[in-house]
């Protein structure tokens, strides 16, 4: 009887559980086409001549005729094969940078023991506010007096700086949710703090360099403001600023510059669809030690 | 725990407070003079643009470059002409912040009016009468009126005189498609009610009259500034506080721009230039009120045959009104050069590539602009729309600025454009104009 | 141990990159701001000391700036409220599914990764009222032309104006797959041991989600609504590259404070005004950043 009972009542959850897994993927697909719907309208309209996108923007394209020129107008002309080299060392490097320095700092302010650690937090919390329009002049000026703008090591400073906010912030708290134990025994095993923080340290904090680096890439990839302001070489231009230059004041051909947002963001797709699962895994990894 | 955050948040901003006291202005103090590199013998000049040079669509931005290429031609192994470019958008925001840091381009382009005066009132630009003045320069220009926009007084640092050189000179004009005309058998409006009047035989047979942007402002304002003018209003009285913005010229100007709006594509408001210029390219509407720079954007981009089909008249009148009904709104891109160049005579070289008479003709016969040296070009080359232009140029008793590069500044200007929207959304002309009315209030009229 | 962990060299070592490299590229330039924000500064003159005026005209007689603090402060309390609620049910219920999960988080992570100046442009042209949505409204027949549909990025009636409302929820859009992977990261973190513990006790998962779940990434949502509320206090890119120019310039209704400050130090060139509004813009981050974490705490204290 009791176990009638039961029985019954773990097949009714079964049941249940299913459908509400049914439903939770309904709505995720549902989620996926908001997604994906306009990526794919993009890249469907970069294909089609201009007259026929102006007249019927939404019909799937027929005419392939103007595909080659629409692509290749805008990667010679709007020059954003070298724009996505260009963006892609700065952002690059100032994720290096920015994660060596960044966790450095981190790592001091959770695990090294000092009164005003707190304070070198808070200090470090501000620079996530300021907008960055109101040091653009400053900054400009400073860095061209040092012969720096123009170049792409001008855009690596500011954009590491920027980054080390976020970065110190994100890190002190993974550090923190290390446990002090597997400190301690290296330390008994006469390990000195800089070779703790790279054979402790950096390995447990694996999630948070996952987490933390997309973030500031992210944002350096996307930067537009301090690029625009910094590089006047069409060669040294990153990859929203060309863009943007390429969409031009007088621009009526639409598909040619929906070609031009396809080779913006195709690349990053194909690096994130390789780099996606290295999260993925550095998030499990996370979870396992956690 | 929480209090000591606080502590330590308040006393953050205690010490950037204090740090403060010993801090002086110096970031923007530095001076240097422009970026004279000398890589293997040949000097670098920089000229800074608002128009991609190699991607654009517009044919005098293409003359731009096809000046600059011949410069560096001629020059080659002693100057370099190195181009900066930026969108239109971004073009005064960049040039903003080379000139903060001491970087002012050797030769830059820019609109005469409160723009220009940024740069001529600090004495950032240099003042040109030495060279134009030498070897007769300034007699290859039509005339000395060309100059007037970039003419100052005592009020520039570097005293009276010629700042800027002009390029070529666009007349704001009335475009219209010829065959809509005849079709719906609409006449060329001579005033205002004909105007009117055209527009609803325009519509009666299903066309859109008239394309127009109010997302991009300067575009319905260059309408409201003609209809200010039609209706008889001074701009230097506005400025002297002889007259001011809830002066019935004026409101009666919105009431206009609220009647005309009825024949506007229903987009309008959204639409920016580019969207509202295609719609008459694309052959959408009949009436596109625009610079003449259209011209050069009609030949490059439009459908062959189009250009044919195009005709222009002048801004009609306003009726019973006793202003002058043959002012021309017109305006020229204008070279200017830094004060601190260290290549004074290689950026005069570089700006007379653009005024010569292979520049000039190519203004005329490719780019469709009118040009402003006496230069012989051969009209049967020129686009059919140039000679319109040209009927209507010659004809005007005057010319004035576009409003908003007319007013006190550039954010008087601005908000001249924003009043003229918000009317045109449907507001009442007098509550609209508050705004401006207060602008000048608190900042010029003082 | 103690020892080592304290000594002055090792703090040094550690900690003097980022501080100096931090300090010298954003916080003498903001102090440098903060002076000239009291200062009258237009590009190429000298700045003129004018105590606090540019405040004063800020909070009285400009009304750009009162747009701005409006829609603002909407963009604030909207992405806050619904990038939690997005974030935290897409984290949930891709816990809950074992098919397919990465597959779903890395296409709702996605658009994080693309240019916002590509995906404004985008955006732009699918709110266009000639070519976007409205063009399908118009061949399913809900309207009779495209072009007299809604002016989706133009309507200017309202307290809140439709387009502000239609760029939150591009935002939200746009960033919603930030907060969830930062959730789920948090989540990921939790040991199933509890979770086992949890469901012996007869626990159900939505029990357990609220019982241990929420209550243990709380830091999580203080860090990622913090970040929220500092991003949308900031916001820019959208509002330039989508919104018609004539909206967000002089008189514009769709100005938020980044637009304004844009405007008035790079097209007026009033920098002196701009960098009073970057100080204002300051402020208001540090006091939410404050209040949220205040908040946040103080429920999980409880």
């Amino acid at each position: 009887m009791q176990i009638d009972v039961d029985n019954s009542l773990t097949e009714k959850s079964k049941k249940q559980s299913r459908i509400i897994r049914i439903v939770i993927y309904v709505i995720l697909c549902f989620l996926v086409l908001v997604y994906i719907l306009p990526l794919l309208w993009i890249i469907m309209s970069a294909m089609k001549p201009n007259a026929d996108f102006k007249s019927s923007p939404w019909a799937l394209p027929s005419d392939f005729s103007s595909l080659a020129d629409n692509f290749i107008f805008a990667w010679t002309k709007g020059r954003l094969g070298r724009a996505t080299l260009n963006s892609f060392i700065v952002s690059t490097v100032t994720l290096i940078v920015s994660l060596i320095v960044g966790s450095m700092a981190a790592f001091s302010i959770a695990k090294l023991r000092w009164k005003y650690s707190k304070l070198v937090l808070t200090y470090f919390m501000i620079g996530m506010m300021i907008p960055i329009h109101c040091v653009l002049f400053s900054l400009y000026t400073q860095f061209a007096s040092w012969h720096l703008t123009d170049s792409l090591v001008g855009l690596i400073i500011p954009y590491t700086a920027f980054s080390l906010p976020i970065t110190i912030y994100i890190m002190t708290g993974f550090f923190e949710s290390i446990p002090n134990e597997l400190f301690e025994a290296a330390v008994i095993d006469g390990c000195s703090v800089p070779r703790l923080f790279v054979t402790v340290g950096l390995p447990m904090a694996k999630t948070g360099f996952m987490v933390t680096g997309l973030m500031s890439f992210v944002n350096n990839w996307n930067e537009l403001l301090f690029a625009m302001v910094f590089i006047s070489d069409d060669m040294k231009k990153t990859l929203p600023v060309s863009l943007t230059k390429f969409v031009g004041p007088h621009s009526t051909n639409y598909t040619q510059m929906f070609a031009g947002i396809v080779i913006a963001v195709i690349p990053t797709i194909i690096v994130y669809c390789i780099f996606a699962n290295q999260i993925v895994e550095g998030l499990t990894a996370g979870a396992v030690k956690g | 725990m929480k209090k000591k955050k606080l502590l330590s948040l308040a006393l953050t901003a205690v010490m950037s407070m204090s740090m403060l006291a010993g801090c002086n202005g110096g970031g923007a103090a530095s001076t240097g003079g422009s970026t004279g590199g000398s890589s293997g013998g040949e000097q670098e000049i920089t000229f800074m643009v608002w128009d991609d040079l190699e991607a654009s669509s517009d044919l005098i931005t293409q003359g731009y470059k096809q000046s600059v290429d011949r410069f560096n031609e001629d020059f080659k192994g002693k100057y370099h002409c190195r181009v900066i470019s930026t969108n239109l958008e971004e073009y005064y925001t960049k040039l903003n912040a080379e000139v903060a840091a001491g970087n002012t381009p050797d030769v830059f382009i820019v609109s005469p009016g409160p723009n220009l005066n940024d740069y001529v009132l600090p004495g950032t630009a240099a003042k040109l009468d030495d060279y134009l003045n030498a070897d007769g320069w300034k007699d290859t220009f039509t005339s000395d009126a060309v100059f007037a926009g970039g003419t100052y007084g005592a009020e520039a640092k570097d005293g009276a005189g010629i700042y800027a050189v002009p390029l070529n000179i666009a007349a704001a004009c009335v475009f219209y498609n010829t065959e809509m005309f005849a079709d719906a058998g609409a006449a060329v409006p001579k005033t205002y009610s004909e105007l009117l009047d055209a527009c609803k035989k325009l519509q009666d047979k299903g066309y859109t009259p008239i394309t127009i942007s109010a997302g991009t402002a300067w575009c319905l304002s260059m309408v409201a500034g003609y209809l200010c003018d039609r209706n008889g209003l001074n701009l230097q009285d506005l400025k002297d506080h002889k007259t001011d913005w809830m002066d019935a010229k004026v409101i009666n100007a919105g009431k206009q721009i609220q009647e005309l709006s009825q024949y506007f594509q229903p987009t309008a408001v959204s639409d920016d230039n580019d969207i509202a210029t295609a719609a008459f390219y694309d052959g959408e509407a009949a009436i596109l009120i625009q610079g003449s720079w259209a011209i050069g954007q009609i030949n490059g981009n439009c459908a062959e045959g189009f250009a044919d089909k195009v005709g222009v008249f002048a801004f009609p009148a306003v009726d019973g009104s006793s202003a002058d009904p043959n002012r021309v709104i017109a305006k020229s891109d204008s070279l200017a050069m830094s004060s601190s160049s260290k290549n004074k005579d290689a950026a005069i070289q570089l700006i007379k590539y653009f005024v010569d008479d292979t520049a000039q003709k190519y203004t005329a016969e490719k780019g469709g602009k009118i040009p402003v040296t006496k230069v012989q070009y051969d009209e049967s080359v020129a686009p059919p729309e140039l000679s319109y232009v040209m009927d209507v140029f010659k004809n005007a008793s005057a010319t004035f600025g576009f409003y908003n590069e007319s007013l006190a500044d550039t954010e008087a200007g601005a908000t001249f454009d924003s009043c003229f929207v918000e009317i045109f959304k449907g507001t009442d002309p007098a509550e609209a104009l508050k705004p401006i009315q207060e602008y000048y209030e608190s900042n010029v009229w003082k | 141990m103690d020892k080592l962990l304290r000594k002055k060299s090792n703090i040094i070592l550690f900690l003097a990159p980022a501080f100096i490299l931090f300090t010298a590229v954003l916080i003498v330039p903001i102090i440098t701001a903060f002076y000239y924000s009291l200062c009258d500064y237009k590009i190429g003159l000298k700045p003129e000391f004018i105590g606090l005026k540019n405040y004063i005209t800020m909070f009285t007689e400009d009304a750009d700036m009162k747009t701005a603090f409006k829609n603002s402060l909407f963009f604030m309390i909207f992405s806050c409220v619904t990038q939690l609620l997005f974030g935290l049910i897409l984290a949930a219920l891709l816990t809950n599914i074992k098919k397919g999960r990465d597959f779903f988080k890395n296409v709702y992570y996605l658009p994080c990764v693309l240019s916002s100046a590509a995906l404004g442009l985008m955006w732009y042209f699918i709110f266009s009222p000639k070519y976007g949505i409205n063009k399908i409204a118009e061949s399913l027949g809900w309207i009779e032309k495209a072009d007299k549909g809604v002016l989706w990025l133009a309507d200017t009636s309202g307290f809140i104006i439709l387009p502000i409302i239609v760029i939150s929820f591009v935002a939200l859009w746009q960033y919603v797959g930030q907060s969830m992977m930062l959730y789920m990261a948090q989540i990921s973190g939790i040991s199933s041991d509890i979770y086992e513990a949890a469901a012996i006790d007869g626990c159900s998962k939505t029990q357990a989600f609220f019982k241990i779940t929420l209550p243990l990434i709380k830091p999580m949502v203080a860090t990622a609504m913090s970040l929220n509320a500092i991003g949308s206090l900031k916001f820019f890119d959208l509002i330039f590259s989508m919104i018609p120019e004539a909206m967000r310039g002089k008189g514009g209704k769709a100005h938020v404070l980044a637009t304004v400050l844009y405007d008035q130090g790079l097209r007026y060139s009033k920098y002196g005004y701009a960098c009073a509004i970057g100080v204002v813009l300051l402020i208001m981050c540090l006091i939410v950043t404050f209040l949220i974490n205040k908040f946040v705490k103080t429920e999980s204290d409880i």
